[in-house]
């Protein structure tokens, strides 16, 4: 049982990148090469949102630090001419060093009044890059910074990153490296404490876990992946704006939260499944665009009802109902050493 | 209103060191506060000679401080085995290369984890269940996981609060049994609280009583059993003192 | 700070009808928090649809302003008390499933309005009209009233809550749940009068706010954040708190603007929540779980 689901699980795994790579080319249109640009992004938030939640935490301020990013690496590359290679990392490391400051203060709050937190501290991030002018541009915004420039990769020769399908390789790169690092990081030790702590912090904390500098990493690592998010969409329109209605506002907190849910909590492809769904509704709703919102809301509490596991879970429904058809047949056999988390 | 006032406790090496009283005393307050889960607002807690008031609890266990809550703490979506794995930590700290490429050094570490792991999972009698979710354990088996969990940590000290109670006699004898072979197998310090008096005078070399947050009486089981402000603190309530 | 004694006084009169409005948010969050233990992150959109209510009844019927404010908070209620039974009941038992409920529900009642209702802003009747003339300053009617109506309120959920039988189950299922519930006090009932008085309360501040200002379906983020901001300020489930908390954050509010500039006017409570938050982790007036 256990071998057939990881086959299983890599083969969908192979087949996702597989059409995730062939399908700008098969759509051949700017328009969808732009949108899955930034399906791709927003999997890399939802996933990194969700390592939040491996310690038990719900945050709800992710796009402040997609922010921080974002402003981060334009500015670099507006200001100090540097190049994406270097301004995109620097992205990613100031807006996990910002979450690593805010850290030890921030992470002994819990629960709710967590949620409140970083709710505020999200906005308190988009008022200051809507209000700090000569930096940021201020309610103008930023706008005309350099996208990705041509980079001369081996076998290939000169490639230029800034036109629309170089850049959805180049995001879809970035995202599958990262993804595949948060991938290992949870199946790691470092994720198994996290579990550990998210079940219960007083006993982590009594054999010896140090649960706050556990929280503080924790928080650290995902802040980071949000800011790589938030300097590759940056770069992909390259304008930016902190007004309420664009990137950082509430909404987009509020549609990665559903992502999230909706997709699966429990799951390391929840966040995607969910993410590429219901963008993908969204994007066939565009007819009727004044009922987006209502539709990914009625979704969202449909699956939070009827299915709180998310979407992610029904195959594995799906395989439980045939599994327990078998099991009268045939005898299972553990081996401990396969159990997941080790 | 304090919970507990002007106690002044010396636990010996090598003692099962017995803490009673009735509901209310705040026999948990000092298992807290020695715990570390609890910060007194006067006073000081000496371990092996060391202060150690002002440690966080997660330090106190790297000192040689394990515990056993009353609440019946344990990761109840994991399995017994990983149940104690978690409790391993102290053994094996995290290095960050070995997320991505696991060295042999690491290797065997993991694998000296895993031995100690299943070796105090032996101790307890609890092998046969190493890869049950530990929310499936009947709850003597539960407590006796709780046990495993702080005993991977190696302690020296190993504080259990109510370790036997809502068992059954067949369950407590086992347990009175374990926490005697804790202090003959392996040299564990054990401070117990408990409500169940037949194991507390079968276990402890020495009892002290709190009543309204102060020591009433101290010494001896024999001498406990026959201390008056001791049967007088109990009078009124189910429970039996002189009962053994 | 040559600031025309005008300009304070405006602000300070602004500040002290948003506050008012703003405790009303806050009072039926903590209250529903309290009973519930769940944020109603939707609240913002019971207060824009209050207003709404209001409007179409002034428009369409030709209610008076407090006519159609206690009506609406009356349909409201309702409203209120079917979300509780068909929405938040059932995820009472996990508090991320109810934040994503709520959320889920914002999404849907803001892009439903937008559809209903138009995004152009529109207005309803004044709450009064003209100026007061007090010790030589001009004080506008309707500000004061504004604050009168939301003392009103205030003062009978507190009589309420303390005088009358179900008011005083309410303060005993928030303090004690278990407890309430040997005492034969139902939580389901307890949860349902919660959700009507607190999405009442958010229809009288949406109507309100109305009345000084305007209405649009976007009207709710900002009193639900400021709601929010309010009961940590004050603690989660603390009637006092709320007021003290409201009253300082209306202030800060009307002042700061005019003091300090818009940029530090949507800072500034932000920073001081945080503040305090990370300063004592369970919220000014909270006890450590």
């Amino acid at each position: 049982m256990q071998n057939k689901s990881s086959l299983a699980s890599s083969v969908g795994w192979a087949l996702a990148v597989v059409l995730a790579i062939v399908f700008p080319l098969a759509l051949s249109s700017i328009y969808w090469t732009s949108v899955l640009t930034k399906i791709i992004i927003y999997v890399l938030m939802a996933v990194s949102l969700r390592t939040i939640y491996l310690v038990g935490e719900f945050s709800l301020g992710h796009v402040g630090f997609m922010c921080v990013g974002a402003y981060t690496s334009a500015l670099l590359t507006l200001k100090a001419g540097l190049p994406l290679a270097l301004t995109l990392p620097v992205g990613g490391l100031l807006a996990g060093f910002t979450a690593f400051s805010l850290g030890y203060p921030f992470m002994r709050v819990k629960g709710i009044y967590f949620v409140i937190l970083t709710v505020l501290t999200s906005e308190s991030f988009r008022q200051l890059a809507l209000n700090w002018k000569s930096l940021t541009g201020g309610i103008d915004g930023l706008i005309g910074f350099p996208g990705a420039g041509a980079l001369s990769l081996p076998g290939i020769g000169q490639v230029d990153f800034g036109g629309p399908n170089e850049y959805y390789y180049l995001t879809l790169s970035v995202v599958c490296v990262s993804l595949y690092l948060l991938h290992r990081i949870e199946k790691s030790r470092l994720g198994f404490i996290w579990l550990a702590i998210r079940e219960t912090d007083k006993m982590a904390g009594a054999v010896g876990i140090n649960v706050l500098r556990y929280k503080v990493i924790n928080f650290s690592v995902a802040c980071f992946f949000a800011g790589i998010g938030g300097a590759l969409l940056a770069h992909s329109e390259q304008a930016l704006s902190a007004m309420e209605g664009a990137s950082f506002g509430i909404m987009t907190t509020i549609y990665l939260l559903v992502y999230m849910v909706v997709g699966g909590r429990m799951r390391f492809e929840g966040p995607i499944v969910g993410t590429v769904v219901l963008s993908l509704v969204s994007e066939f709703t565009r007819p009727v665009e004044e009922y987006q919102p209502m539709i990914i809301g009625a979704i969202a509490i449909a699956v939070v009802m009827i299915l709180p596991d998310g979407l992610s879970i029904i195959p594995e429904k799906i395989g439980l109902w045939r599994f327990k058809s078998l099991i009268a047949k045939s005898k299972t056999d553990l081996d401990p050493k396969t159990q997941e988390g080790l | 209103m304090a919970a507990v006032i002007d106690l002044d406790m010396v636990v010996d090496q090598g003692q099962i060191f017995g803490l009673i009283g009735p509901n209310g005393a705040g026999k948990s307050t000092v298992l807290n506060m020695v715990g570390g889960t609890l910060r007194p607002s006067q006073g000081k807690i000496i371990f092996r000679g060391k202060e150690i008031t002002k440690l966080s609890s997660h330090k106190r266990a790297e000192q040689g401080i394990g515990r056993v809550f009353q609440e019946n703490l344990l990761f109840t979506s994991f399995t017994v085995l990983q149940n104690l794995l978690v409790g391993c930590h102290l053994q094996s700290p995290i290095s960050l290369a070995s997320i991505f490429r696991k060295t042999s050094s690491y290797r065997s570490r993991e694998e000296a984890l895993m031995k100690n792991a299943l070796d105090t999972l032996k101790f307890v009698g609890l092998s046969d269940y190493f890869c049950e979710m530990a929310i499936n354990l009947p709850h003597g088996r539960q407590r006796l996981l709780a046990l495993a969990v702080a005993l991977a940590i190696q302690p020296q000290l190993l504080l259990l609060d109510e370790p036997v109670t809502g068992m059954n006699a067949e369950e407590v004898a086992l347990m009175v049994t374990m926490i005697k072979a804790l202090r003959e197998k392996k040299g564990i310090t054990c401070v117990v609280v408990e409500h169940n008096m037949k194991a507390v005078m079968g276990l402890c070399d020495r009892i002290v009583v709190l009543n309204f947050g102060k020591r009433i009486a101290e010494g001896s089981p024999q001498a406990i059993v026959e201390n008056k402000a001791v049967i007088e603190a109990y009078l009124g309530t189910d429970e039996d003192v002189t009962s053994n | 700070m040559n600031l025309p004694i005008e300009a304070i006084w405006q602000g300070l009169m602004n500040g002290l009808a948003l506050g008012w409005i703003y405790v009303l948010m806050a009072l039926g969050l903590t209250l529903i928090f309290g009973i519930m233990h769940i944020m109603q992150f939707a609240h913002g959109e019971t207060y824009m649809l209050g207003a709404y209510v209001v409007y179409y009844l002034t428009a369409s019927l030709g209610l008076s302003l407090l006519a159609a404010m206690a009506l609406s908070m009356v349909v409201m209620a309702a409203v209120g008390l079917v979300l509780e039974r068909l929405l938040f009941r059932p995820l009472k038992m996990d508090w991320a499933s109810a934040v994503v409920g709520a959320t889920g529900l914002t999404l849907i009642l803001q892009s439903g309005s937008v559809v209903m209702f138009g995004l152009y802003h529109r207005n309803i009747p004044l709450l009064a009209q003209g100026p007061f003339n007090i010790l030589g300053t001009v004080v506008p009617k309707d500000r004061i009233a504004a604050v009168v109506a939301a003392v009103v309120l205030s003062l009978a959920l507190y009589l309420f809550l303390k005088l009358t039988e179900y008011g005083q189950a309410m303060v005993a299922s928030a303090q004690n749940p278990e407890g309430a519930i040997l005492q034969g006090i139902s939580p389901n009932r307890m949860s349902a009068l919660s959700m009507a008085i607190g999405c009442a309360l958010a229809a009288a501040g949406g109507t309100l706010a109305g009345s000084l200002f305007n209405l649009s379906p976007y009207m709710g983020l900002v009193p639900l954040v400021k709601g929010i901001t309010i009961i940590v300020l004050g603690g989660m489930g603390s009637l006092p708190g709320a007021f003290i908390a409201g009253m300082t954050l209306g202030l800060i509010d009307g002042l700061v603007p005019i003091l300090f500039g818009a940029a530090w006017a949507s800072i500034g409570p932000l920073l001081l929540v945080i503040g305090i938050l990370v300063i004592k982790p369970q919220g000014f007036f909270g006890h450590a779980e």
